[in-house]
């Protein structure tokens, strides 16, 4: 462990890999929004169509 | 947010930190009271992670409404930044968020004995002009906190270079539901030229706050680029 790594454990009980992790997080697995939001920002988003446009096809399960 | 192993009590410190700065960059108080009161009584550790988490962002409504910092806000922001530097090995993303924290602290402290030098030499980013439109919007919007008018560096630069790729990304972390990341790509959009008007950005960012404006560090993100938009700095 490097001599950072100490000093963050000592200071919050966190290790510096830990800290950095949620510094720098991995992307979230992607959760499409369903048909109320979509409706939701239809109504928001005026004359604007492209985020209206339909959601990405859910990868199938193999 | 929500890491294994992390401090249970990080991520609502973190929040707390953030739902302050919103507050200010709303015209309410400059200094989030969390800091205000624990830093009147010796900073305690816990905090000081949660500033090196929040980073450059926490003295945001400062940078953007040139008003001078709380003196116990700066004296945590400083010790923040020194209990927590990059390690050897530690991801680009970890260097130039502590790099932004020096520039910021550079930026806003006082001129004289105290002050510690010129802002370092910046991190590498040369990545991210290879990067996949994803990849790049993923890591800007890790890096908002550089999503700052008037100051330039590499990753400003880079992001200038492809703003509809960032507005691509923007539109699939919002079809994602990852509205921490759309809010921080939303931020970006606001500081570039060439985004597609059909992008409804503004509506977009709209959209974000609804769905995910809860959380305050959302939130952050949505009214930076409100204020970023309206040009309060100027």
């Amino acid at each position: 462990m490097a001599s950072t790594d100490h000093r963050t454990d000592e200071l919050t009980g966190l290790r510096a890999d830990e800290l950095e992790a949620v510094l720098d997080p991995a992307e979230a697995d992607g959760v499409f929004r369903d048909s109320r939001e979509c409706a939701a920002l239809a109504l928001s988003s005026g004359t604007t169509t492209l985020l209206l446009s339909p959601p990405t096809p859910r990868p199938k399960k193999s | 947010m929500e890491q294994s192993g992390t401090s249970p009590l990080l991520p609502g410190t973190v929040q707390d930190l953030a739902a302050g700065v919103v507050s200010a960059l709303r015209g309410g108080d400059h200094a989030p009271p969390v800091v205000r009161t624990v830093a009147d009584d010796g900073a305690d550790r816990l905090l000081l992670a949660a500033v090196r988490v929040t980073g450059a962002d926490l003295l945001l409504p400062n940078v953007l409404l040139r008003t001078a910092p709380h003196e116990t806000e700066l004296a945590l922001f400083r010790r923040a930044l020194e209990a927590f530097p990059p390690r050897a090995d530690s991801a680009p993303a970890i260097r130039w968020s502590h790099w932004a924290m020096i520039r910021t602290l550079r930026r806003l402290e006082p001129p004289g004995p105290g002050r510690r030098g010129d802002t370092p030499p910046e991190p590498d980013a040369s990545r991210l002009d290879a990067a996949p439109w994803q990849v790049l919007t993923r890591q800007l919007a890790v890096l908002a906190a550089l999503a700052v008018p008037g100051e330039e560096c590499a990753v400003t630069r880079a992001a200038r270079r492809r703003p509809v790729d960032v507005s691509r990304g923007f539109v699939r972390a919002v079809r994602r539901r990852d509205w921490q990341q759309a809010a921080g790509a939303g931020r970006w959009l606001m500081l570039l030229d060439g985004v597609p008007t059909t992008l409804g950005l503004e509506a977009g960012l709209d959209f974000v706050e609804l769905m995910g404006g809860t959380d305050p560090r959302v939130a952050l993100q949505v009214q930076a680029a409100r204020s970023i938009r309206a040009g309060v700095f100027v």
